[in-house]
């Protein structure tokens, strides 16, 4: 009696939890070089795009297929239809590289055997796919900010036009910043899903990053907003001529998706053998 | 109370049945010693206590309380296989962040300690990837420590330690649970593990087929005199005269009498029948020899 007496079982709490997790993923974050490459191809990025791209013209002369700036931001208005690469090029494309990243951060936690130690002590699979979640928003949100002054600094650079309704490329910018939750959420769960096949991981999130289902289902329903609930959807939504309405489609449809993701993700690694 | 309590415990993979109906009890402040071959379910077990896999069938219990309970997992240390470490971070490093995963609130201080019980304080700014396969071992021991575990669960923690290593290891695993914690250790360095286990696990199949304390193997292992003499057939043609077991070892070093523990009385014997004695003593047969009997009766069954 005096033994069980002695034996006195507590669990740190939830926000205790999350924040050892967070602590852990964002210093593996910070201390991957990956990340930083990432960081630097998506400032170079509008640089490719905006200074090398052309189109030619009636009489032959090859001449710039961005006038304006912020078109590498984002379309005029919301294109689910694509036609030429450059009606899909813009900041988009930081979440199929976020993707790739996730699959990578998520990989090693498995190749590495951390995972062992982390579920042996924290059996709450939720507080796992909360923080890679989190960790996934967070690098693709800076990846969208070294986008956007990679942007800014090839339009200085080619002489490209800045004029722009700033209220509506603010919306625009933190409404694909907002997405970034969602498609995070996406990836990390893709990455259970796959957990034990790396190479697969990665092909997955790439497929799904470019969004090519819901292009692929645009041609058919054509440009309806219909698709604005799917992740690729309001990431398009949010355009040059975005509003606050923007912002409140791309909050729900961020919000929504993760939770969705995080539920299924949880659910799979309570149900499946994790190791 | 016991630590770990398991009943009919079945898993399987696919067609294949790694365990099938496994018993299982570990006391509290016990070394348990889980032996058993390749594939005989050893580390599957393990992996369940530690909620790595999900059993097909059966009950886990760790301190009375189911093995999914958060509060007691979170007292569980863990050492399978290799330890989780991330190749290109220093040990320190891999320590630091365990720890902050362990939401541990001094966690310097504790990484310090842990190193210093595993005797790696030397090595905390090397790299993991750099470390040789004895260090890894003692890093992952230092890492299954943090936070002052209840419970260790250790799959095969000596492969790879030198003598130096494998002391060590003693200590701190004897420390353990004179401080009220309890270690499932699994090895197959079975001479080592005899000097550390209080209990003892085997398993074959997915099966226990045997479990018992330490003072309960010593009494199963048969005491019997060895000798060594010039012409060990002959010796042994003579002795079976008078000793009904009488068997040579496996390495031809030494005749054993199982029906005697009088040395005395076999030298005189030997002696009267003209037959001068090298060398002669005492001894019981060990854990390896006890498992390797009992894999092979079980197995002639």
């Amino acid at each position: 009696m005096e033994q069980k007496k002695e034996l006195n079982f507590t669990s740190p709490s939830f926000g205790k939890r999350l924040k050892g997790m967070l602590g852990v993923d964002f210093y593996r974050l910070f201390h991957t070089p990956l990340f930083y490459i990432f960081l630097a191809i998506a400032a170079i990025i509008p640089a490719m795009i905006l200074g090398m791209t052309g189109i030619e013209n009636a009489q032959g002369i090859v001449e710039p297929m961005y006038t304006n700036t912020w078109q590498v931001i984002a379309a005029q208005n919301p294109l689910y239809v694509v036609s030429s690469i450059a009606e899909y090029a813009n900041m988009n494309m930081v979440f199929i590289f976020g993707g790739i990243m996730v699959s990578i951060f998520i990989g090693h936690d498995y190749k590495s055997g951390y995972v062992k130690q982390l579920f042996t002590t924290h059996p709450k699979k939720q507080d796992y796919m909360l923080s890679k979640t989190i960790i996934g928003a967070f690098s693709m949100t800076c990846m969208c900010i070294t986008y956007l002054f990679g942007t800014i600094l090839a339009g200085l650079f080619v002489g490209a036009s800045f004029s722009v309704n700033i209220g509506s490329l603010i919306c625009a910018i933190l409404g694909k910043m907002i997405m970034s939750l969602g498609w995070a959420s996406l990836f990390v769960f893709l990455n259970i899903i796959f957990r034990k096949y790396f190479a697969i991981s990665i092909a997955s999130s790439f497929f799904f990053g470019t969004g090519i289902l819901i292009v692929g289902a645009a041609a058919i329903l054509g440009n309806s907003s219909i698709l604005n609930i799917f992740l690729y959807g309001s990431s398009v939504f949010a355009c040059l001529s975005s509003n606050i309405l923007t912002l409140v489609t791309c909050l729900i449809v961020s919000i929504a998706w993760s939770v969705i993701y995080n539920i299924l993700g949880t659910h799979i690694l309570n149900k499946s053998d994790v190791y | 109370m016991n630590a770990i309590e398991i009943k009919n415990l079945t898993k399987k993979f696919g067609e294949k049945q790694a365990l099938a109906g496994l018993n299982m009890t570990v006391p509290v402040g016990s070394i348990y010693g889980f032996i058993g071959e390749n594939g005989s379910g050893k580390s599957t077990t393990e992996k369940i206590i530690c909620g790595l896999i999900h059993p097909s069938s059966g009950q886990v219990k760790l301190y009375d309380k189911d093995y999914t309970d958060v509060n007691v997992r979170a007292s569980v240390g863990v050492l399978i296989e290799a330890p989780g470490c991330y190749p290109n971070y220093s040990v320190w490093n891999n320590l630091m962040l365990q720890a902050t995963n362990l939401s541990i609130e001094n966690k310097e201080e504790e990484v310090k300690k842990v190193l210093k019980m595993v005797r790696m304080e030397g090595a905390a700014a090397n790299k993991f990837k750099n470390c040789s396969l004895g260090m890894k071992q003692r890093i992952g021991i230092a890492m299954a420590l943090l936070g002052n575990p209840k419970l260790l669960v250790l799959d095969e923690p000596i492969n790879g330690l030198d003598a130096d290593g494998m002391r060590i290891m003693r200590e701190v695993l004897t420390d353990i649970t004179t401080k009220g914690g309890t270690v499932l250790i699994s090895s197959h360095i079975l001479g080592e593990l005899e000097k550390i286990a209080t209990h003892y696990g085997i398993i074959r199949g997915g099966k226990m087929i045997v479990e018992m304390t330490a003072d309960e193997l010593d009494k199963s292992c048969p005491t019997f005199v060895a000798l060594n003499a010039k012409d060990m057939s002959k010796t042994k043609e003579i002795l079976k005269k008078n000793y009904s077991r009488v068997l040579i070892d496996e390495q031809k070093e030494y005749i054993r009498i199982y029906d005697s523990t009088s040395p005395e009385e076999v030298v005189k014997y030997l002696y009267d029948n003209n037959i001068i004695v090298n060398e002669i003593k005492t001894d019981k047969i060990g854990l390896e020899e006890y498992y390797i009997n009992l894999m092979n009766k079980k197995g002639a069954k």
